[in-house]
């Protein structure tokens, strides 16, 4: 007991550390998902079908393959035309257009979900097409969104974990290097594993009372 | 003999290989009271949202005042800003309260400021007997108060005619009277309404012409009395006995 309790006091700085770097990569990249997937998801459903079709390729491409080759295409694959990016910007990068991705697409369901009534009712007003999307259509379909966009923010903290692969030090790049250093994996696992359950239950809390301060009645995500 | 305010000229519509409007002409004068009958399907809704240029029609002419609103190169948003339109369904605007559904096309429409645009609501709302429930949501309504609000919304645009499309029809009974109420005090101001709707009751104390639709053109046309008590055609005479029960 006393050996892991040793081992606690030795690891904790560089697993907080890796937090922060972890904290940073989901963040980044659910706000850049946010400003990408936001007009890809409106284009989805609104733009002329050319736009729908490509941005319907990128939302398959992101979806259809898996998020390390992603990652490595980015990574060691963007240098061969001319574009060389550090690790953090890979990570973000890559994380970022990934969840733009997923999340045009819990908008594109959140906007067909809102129902035709409500762009004719804007229509007939005297609103164009694009003042009713922003605000009529648009409010509500992010609300109805939130909940399949809260679950989004808490995989994308699990998700950063894969850019220990390209030797970010994030936690589960400390993870490894600790693992190796102190010959204790299972202990260092298993003291990530409660790092990211915190980071989770504590995200988990802010999305709730997000949720429940963006609540209006007959409009929520959880009923349709 | 005033100027109409709306000129239908030969309107056709076409879904697709649908032809569902097939040349409808009328003609409404300021201040008049058209109640629009007919069987499901003939083509009542897509009439009025020809009008409001929703669908615009496929061939035909429309005139609001003395613009001829069909004509290439109209402003259409501005079109609809000047014809409220009140639906079956009521719409409201569900993330708005009834204050916000009245105010949102007062300022990104009529681009007043927020201070004005409020003040103007809760008079539309005032006007529909609605002031006590400004701040309910929707969902928070009946379907009579929520009818009454939609009618609000459209008054705030300060509209010049007023299309109705059965804006009772998905209420329950004892809640059409406060929607027609308003309705009637609207038509008592002087509001031009095309009023799609079966109360018959409505059509004759508030009307000033019935007209009858069949499939995608006008049967007949006239006063209540003349509609209800010796209309010309046997068509005409069949529907309106059929839904007086
Ligand atoms: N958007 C549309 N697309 C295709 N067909 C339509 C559309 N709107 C209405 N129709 C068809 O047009 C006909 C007339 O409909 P409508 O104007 O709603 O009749 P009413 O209001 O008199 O019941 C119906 O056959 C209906 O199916
Ligand atoms: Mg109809």
């Amino acid at each position: 007991m006393q050996d892991f309790i040793d081992l606690l006091n030795k690891v904790t700085p560089d697993l907080l550390r890796g937090t922060v770097v972890t904290l940073q990569i989901a963040t980044i990249s659910l706000v850049l998902g946010m400003i990408v997937g936001l007009p890809v998801g409106i284009g989805r459903v609104y733009g002329p079908v050319w736009l729908q079709r490509v941005l319907g390729a990128y939302v398959t491409l992101f979806q259809g393959t898996p998020l390390l080759i992603q990652l490595f295409m980015v990574y060691y694959g963007l240098p061969d035309i001319g574009i060389t990016l550090g690790r953090l910007q890979a990570a973000f990068l890559t994380l970022g257009l990934n969840s733009a991705a997923y999340q045009a697409e819990y908008l594109r369901s959140a906007l067909q979900a809102v129902s035709e009534g409500q762009m004719t009712a804007a229509r007939a007003i005297g609103m164009s097409k694009w003042q009713a999307i922003q605000s009529v259509i648009l409010p509500q379909a992010v609300r109805l969104a939130l909940p399949a966009w809260s679950n989004e923010a808490v995989a994308m903290l699990k998700y950063t974990s894969v850019v220990f692969l390209i030797a970010v030090p994030d936690l589960m790049g400390q993870a490894k290097i600790l693992a190796s250093r102190y010959f204790a994996p299972i202990q260092i696992y298993l003291i990530v594993a409660v790092f990211y359950i915190a980071l989770v239950g504590v995200a988990y809390l802010i999305l709730t009372l997000i949720e429940r301060r963006a609540r209006i009645p007959g409009l929520t995500g959880d009923t349709t | 003999m005033t100027s109409p305010i709306l000129r239908i000229e030969d309107v056709h519509k076409s879904y697709g290989s649908l032809h569902v409007l097939k040349g409808v002409s009328l003609t409404v004068q300021p201040r008049e009271v058209v109640v629009l009958v007919g069987p499901s399907g003939s083509g009542k809704s897509t009439l009025l949202r020809c009008i409001n240029l929703l669908n615009p029609p496929t061939k035909g002419r429309i005139w609001l005042e003395d613009q001829e609103i069909t004509a290439p190169g109209v402003n259409q948003d501005r079109v609809r800003q000047r014809i409220g339109m009140v639906f079956q369904e009521f719409n409201l605007f569900t993330h708005l309260t009834a204050l916000g559904n009245v105010m949102i096309g007062l300022i990104k429409v009529r681009k007043m400021r927020k201070n004005e645009a409020r003040d103007l609501a809760m008079f539309e709302l005032e006007r529909v007997g609605l002031a006590d429930r400004a701040h309910y949501y929707p969902a928070q309504l009946s379907g009579g108060q929520k009818q009454r609000v939609a009618i609000a919304r459209a008054l705030g645009m300060d509209p010049h005619v007023m299309l109705f499309d059965e804006p009772t029809s998905a209420l329950d009974p004892e809640l059409t009277g406060e929607v027609l109420a308003v309705m009637q005090k609207l038509a008592g101001e002087g509001m031009t309404m095309i009023v799609v709707s079966h109360e018959m009751g409505f059509a004759r104390q508030v009307a000033n012409r019935v007209v009858f639709m069949e499939g995608g053109v006008v049967v007949e046309e006239g006063t209540p009395q003349h509609m209800f008590e010796q209309p010309t055609h046997e068509r005409t005479r069949a529907f309106l006995r059929n839904i007086m029960q």
